[in-house]
C-alpha cells in the first residue's frame, strides 16, 4: 500500500464531498487511482475530461505513484 | 512655439521673454522656480525631473490657455525643465505679457499654481547624505523650488488701473487622470506608464470576470480597451457585475461598460463591440489588439480565444471560476496553451457555469482582479508565474496551487500548422462582410498578385501550385512596405484565418487593395474534390 495525498477540484470536490484526503492505495498509476476513487465516489467525469497533476506538475495518466506524493485531479471550469 | 513645453536643456530666459514681446502689452511678469538646497529639513545636492510628457504637455497647455482666456492677457508661456538639475538652476519659467500689470501678475501666479497642482511631473531628490527619493511635485515641489518674481513695467500711460479679474474658480474644476500612485512603483515608473498607455487590450466578456478587468485596466490608463459582449444586462448579473446599475437591465453590457469606463478615465479609448465572439468575428477583431483577456463563461468561447491567440501570436490571460474556485493561465507566444493543458475539447454543460453551478460575487471579482494584474505584468514585461502553468485558487480555504504545464506535442492548436484547430468549412466566412475572394481564378481575373503567408515548413509540405510570392505572415506584418500601393494582393494561408487577420491589419494601415482567400488552400482543395 502507498500513502498518497489527494486533492479534488470543482465538480470532483462536490462529488467526493471533500477537497483533500490522505489515502492508502494499491493503485500503481494515476489512472488506476482515479478509477478506484471514481468507483468510491461515483464521479461522473471520465478521465478524458480531466487532468491529473502529480507533485504540482500536469502529467500523463500512466505516471507511477510513489509514497507520499501529491495527486491533484482537476477538470477545466467554464464560469466567468 | 507652444504655450507649455518641456526642455531637456537649460532655459534661455532672454529668448523666452522676447517671444512674448508685443506692442500692445504694457506689462510683463515672469516667475522662475529654482532648485533650492533644502527640502523638509534634508539637504539637497541636485535633483532630476521626469514627466509623462504627452499627458503633462496637454494639461500644461490647457492651463496656460485657460489663463490667457480668463485674465485676458496678450500672451503667456511656461517651460519646465526635465532631467538632471544642480542647485540654483532654473527649473520652471512662466512669462505673461498683458496690457496692464494687474492681470499679468494674476495670470502668472495662476499658471504656476495650477502647473504645480495639476501637471504630472516627478522629481527625484539626491540628498547630501547620499540618499535619494522620488517625490511628486504636486505636493512637494513648492517648498523646494521657491519663487522669484520679477515684474517689469514698460508702460507709461496705463500703469494705474488693473483690469477687473473674472471670479476665480476652484483648481479642481477639470480634474485629469493621475497615475502617480502606480508610477511611483519601481516596476512601473514613467516608462512603464508609457507602455500601459501604448497597449491595446481586448476583453472578451463584460461579466463577473470582465468587470474588474475592465475597471482596473481603464483606471491604469491602458491606451485602447476593447469590450466584446453581446449580452444585455440581467438583474441576476448585478451581485457580481458591480459596474452596472439595476436601472440598466436590458441594455447591452458592452455599451454600458464603455459608458462607465469612459467616465472613469477619459484618457482611455474604449471600443465596445456588441458581438458574439465566434470564428467569424474574433480573429478579425483580435488582429488589432496586443493582449486578449478571456472573461467568457463558456468553453466554446474560451477555446476560441485560445486558438486565435496562438494563431495570431498574441498574448492571452485566461481565467474561469467554479463556485469558490478559480483557474488562471497566461498564454504567451511559445508557451503552453489552453489545449496543451486540456487537449480533449470539453463540452459546455459538462461542468457547470455560473448560472448552473452558482457563484458568490467576490469569486469572479478576485479572479478578474488577478487577470487585470497579470495583464499589467505582461504590459510591463514582468514574467508571470501563470505562464506555462495553471494557477488554482480555492477561495473557500484560501489555498493556492500552481500546477506546471508544458507545450504538448499533441496539442491540437499548436499542431495544426498554427491554424484554427476547429476551423471547419462552416467557420470559413471569417470576413463575411469583408474583402473575400473564393478562387484563384477570380484573383487572376482581378489581376491580384498572390502572396503565400504560411511558414517554411507548411510550404514545404504543401507547395502552392500557382505563381506567387512567399512572405510569412510575421514578416509581412513587420514590414508591409514590401507591398506596392498600386498593386492588388490576394493573401493565402492554410485555412484563411491568418490571411483574413492580415487583411484587416493591412487595411487599417492604409493598404486598401488586399484580399483574403476564403477557406485558404484547404478550402480550395475541398471545393475541387468531387463529391
Ligand atoms: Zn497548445
Amino acid at each position: 500500500m502507498t500513502a498518497i495525498h489527494v486533492q479534488y477540484y470543482a465538480i470532483l470536490r462536490e462529488q467526493a464531498g471533500k477537497s483533500a484526503e490522505r489515502i492508502d492505495t494499491s493503485a500503481a498509476t494515476a489512472a488506476a487511482l482515479y478509477d478506484e476513487l471514481a468507483t468510491r465516489y461515483a464521479f461522473t467525469l471520465g478521465r478524458s475530461q480531466l487532468r491529473v497533476a502529480v507533485n504540482d506538475e500536469f502529467c500523463e495518466w500512466t505516471t507511477l505513484l510513489s509514497e507520499g506524493c501529491q495527486v491533484v485531479f482537476i477538470p477545466p471550469v467554464a464560469g466567468g | 512655439m507652444s504655450a507649455f513645453e518641456f526642455s531637456h536643456v537649460p532655459l534661455d530666459t532672454q529668448a523666452l521673454q522676447a517671444s512674448l514681446q508685443d506692442p500692445a502689452s504694457g506689462g510683463y511678469a515672469s516667475f522662475e522656480g529654482w532648485v533650492r538646497d533644502l527640502n523638509e529639513g534634508r539637504a539637497v545636492k541636485h535633483l532630476e525631473y521626469e514627466a509623462y510628457e504627452a499627458l503633462a504637455r496637454k494639461e500644461g497647455q490647457r492651463i496656460v490657455e485657460e489663463a490667457i482666456t480668463r485674465f485676458g492677457v496678450r500672451g503667456a508661456r511656461c517651460v519646465h525643465r526635465i532631467g538632471d538639475l544642480g542647485l540654483g538652476e532654473l527649473a520652471v519659467w512662466v512669462g505673461v505679457a498683458a496690457p496692464h500689470r494687474g492681470e499679468a501678475f494674476a495670470a502668472c501666479r495662476h499658471i504656476i499654481d495650477e502647473i504645480k497642482h495639476r501637471v504630472p511631473i516627478w522629481k527625484k531628490e539626491h540628498y547630501t547624505d547620499g540618499d535619494s527619493g522620488w517625490v511628486n511635485c504636486e505636493r512637494c515641489a513648492a517648498p523646494t523650488v521657491d519663487g522669484h518674481h520679477s515684474g517689469s513695467e514698460q508702460g507709461h500711460h496705463h500703469d494705474h488701473q488693473p483690469a477687473p479679474l473674472t471670479a476665480p474658480v476652484s483648481p479642481h474644476d477639470s480634474p485629469v487622470p493621475d497615475y502617480s500612485r502606480q508610477i511611483v512603483l519601481a516596476s512601473v515608473g514613467v516608462d512603464g506608464q508609457k507602455k500601459i498607455r501604448a497597449a491595446r487590450v481586448l476583453v472578451i466578456g463584460a461579466g463577473g470576470l470582465g468587470v474588474p478587468v475592465l475597471s482596473y485596466l481603464a483606471g491604469a490608463g491602458v491606451g485602447v480597451l476593447g469590450v466584446m459582449d453581446s449580452d444585455p444586462l440581467e438583474a441576476s448579473n448585478l451581485h457580481r457585475q458591480t459596474l452596472y446599475s439595476l436601472q440598466d437591465v436590458g441594455r447591452p453590457k458592452a455599451l454600458l461598460a464603455a459608458e462607465r469606463l469612459r467616465a472613469l478615465n477619459p484618457d482611455v479609448d474604449v471600443r465596445p463591440y456588441v458581438q458574439r465572439a465566434d470564428a467569424s468575428t474574433l480573429p478579425t477583431l483580435a488582429a488589432g489588439f496586443d493582449v486578449l483577456v478571456d472573461c467568457s463563461d463558456n468553453f466554446r468561447t474560451r477555446f476560441l480565444v485560445n486558438d486565435v491567440t496562438v494563431t495570431l501570436n498574441k498574448t492571452a490571460v485566461i481565467a474561469s471560476v467554479y463556485q469558490y474556485e478559480g483557474q488562471i493561465q497566461v498564454i504567451q507566444p511559445g508557451s503552453a496553451c489552453l489545449r496543451c493543458v486540456w487537449p480533449t475539447a470539453t463540452r459546455d454543460g459538462l461542468v457547470g457555469n455560473c448560472a448552473e453551478a452558482g457563484v458568490l460575487g467576490p469569486v469572479p471579482g478576485v479572479l478578474g482582479a488577478m487577470q487585470a494584474l497579470e495583464v499589467m505584468k505582461v504590459l510591463l514585461g514582468t514574467r508571470s508565474p501563470a505562464e506555462n502553468a495553471v494557477v488554482l485558487f480555492d477561495l473557500q480555504t484560501l489555498q493556492t496551487r500552481r500546477l506546471k504545464a508544458s507545450r504538448s506535442a499533441d496539442c491540437p492548436t499548436h499542431c495544426s500548422g498554427n491554424d484554427l484547430a476547429e476551423a471547419k468549412p462552416t467557420d470559413r466566412g471569417i470576413l463575411e462582410n469583408g474583402p473575400l475572394i473564393d478562387s484563384l481564378d477570380r484573383a487572376r481575373a482581378l489581376g491580384l498578385a498572390i502572396i503565400d503567408l504560411r511558414d517554411e515548413q507548411e510550404v514545404t509540405q504543401e507547395p502552392l501550385w500557382v505563381l506567387h510570392r512567399h512572405i510569412p505572415l510575421v514578416r509581412l506584418l513587420d514590414d508591409s512596405s514590401v507591398l506596392d500601393q498600386s498593386t492588388g494582393y490576394l493573401l493565402v494561408c492554410t485555412k484563411g484565418l491568418r490571411s483574413s487577420a492580415a487583411v484587416s491589419t493591412l487595411r487599417e494601415r492604409g493598404h486598401g487593395n488586399v484580399y483574403s482567400l476564403v477557406g485558404g488552400i484547404a478550402g480550395l482543395k475541398e471545393r475541387s474534390t468531387p463529391r
